[in-house]
């Protein structure tokens, strides 16, 4: 059902994969939203959220991978995944830029995801009709 | 179709202190959706809050407690994203 | 266009608070009004005399005094728990404002979000 008055979502996800279930909740959320003609204008990884961007998460083959579930949905939909340079950094998640810059043995974050400052969340808070999070459940 | 002023989105279990925070600010014009470790709390959210309260069909048949949707309005993610868009604001705690 | 953000974790032994502080702080630095809530354990962000060498984390009381002149309309405080915390208004940092946390004080900002 199209929805005759779309609303465009900033989604921002706190809680990690594996230790909650917040990327997966927030995942259903996105596509229920854009199966009613919304917009997901983007979606922003803070605090342990940023765990989703990792390229080397490899859980059993019998459980699903969220990283990967994000990002496919991500590229289908060509909504930008951001994840916040100041936590992703902390943790350990690293595109290849800040590998040069910090001089890193590798880098390991997962196409499509990004890495950028706290102002991309400013300014989806500002533009989008709705930010909503997802935290984790501790 | 109702105006809900703020919708509360609540995925703590009842032990959590933001589940009873969540609950005490809730106001008869606002709607509490249960979703995640949340629904435990269906028994304990179901006597306090006084606005409408809802919970996510998922998350209550993944711990068991499919057989309680009568006692609750369980509403699933395109219901849940409608709510978000009728709401004026939304909090998730 | 106002946004609350609210701690509720306390300090040092977790890194979501911060987290929150970071998020207030970005929003000043972009003209947006915000105040930070402090309820809950959260309240022991704003006790005087922290030492946090001790673990090796940054103090954020400096941070705290500075968020008027960043920009952080206010440092609000929930009354209740700062007494269940011990902290009269003499232990407590310059500049906050004691709040009931109530529905009426959400009502006056536009959006309102944890960090985590």
């Amino acid at each position: 059902m199209q929805d005759s008055n779309p609303f465009s979502f900033t989604i921002v996800i706190t809680g990690a994969p594996y230790s909650s279930q917040a990327p997966q909740s927030a995942l259903n959320f996105a596509e229920a939203a854009i199966k009613a003609g919304h917009r997901v204008e983007r979606v922003f990884l803070y605090g342990d959220g940023v765990h989703l961007a990792s390229a080397l998460a490899s859980p059993p083959s019998d459980e699903p991978h969220w990283p990967r579930e994000w990002s496919a949905f991500l590229e289908k939909h060509s909504i930008p995944g951001v994840a916040c340079i100041a936590s992703a950094l902390r943790r350990g998640l690293v595109d290849e830029g800040e590998q040069k810059r910090y001089e890193l043995s590798a880098s390991n974050l997962l196409t499509p995801f990004v890495i950028a400052g706290l102002g991309e969340w400013v300014e989806g808070r500002m533009t989008s009709s709705r930010t909503l999070y997802f935290h984790g459940s501790d | 179709m109702t105006e809900i002023q703020t919708l509360h989105i609540l995925n703590k279990s009842p032990e959590h202190p933001r589940f009873t925070r969540c609950l005490s600010m809730a106001g008869p014009e606002d709607a509490v959706l249960l979703i995640e470790n949340g629904v435990l709390g269906l028994g304990t959210a179901s006597a306090s809050v006084s606005g409408k309260l809802l919970a996510l069909e998922a998350d209550m048949a993944a711990r068991g407690m499919g057989g309680q949707s009568g006692t609750v309005e369980s509403v699933d993610y395109d219901a849940m994203v409608e709510l978000t868009t009728r709401a004026q604001q939304v909090i998730s705690w | 266009m106002s946004t609350l953000i609210v701690i509720d974790q306390p300090p040092y032994g977790g890194w979501a608070g911060r987290e929150a502080l970071d998020m207030a702080f970005s929003l000043a630095a972009f003209d947006q009004p915000v105040s930070l809530l402090f309820c809950g354990a959260g309240v022991n962000w704003l006790r005087k005399g922290q030492e946090p060498g001790t673990v090796r984390q940054k103090s954020v009381e400096k941070n705290l005094a500075a968020a008027p002149i960043f920009g952080v309309e206010a440092l609000l405080a929930d009354s209740d728990d700062c007494n269940r915390y011990g902290l009269e208004p003499g232990r407590l940092l310059d500049g906050v404002t004691l709040v009931r946390t109530d529905a009426q004080l959400f009502a006056g900002y536009s959006h309102t979000a944890f960090a985590g």
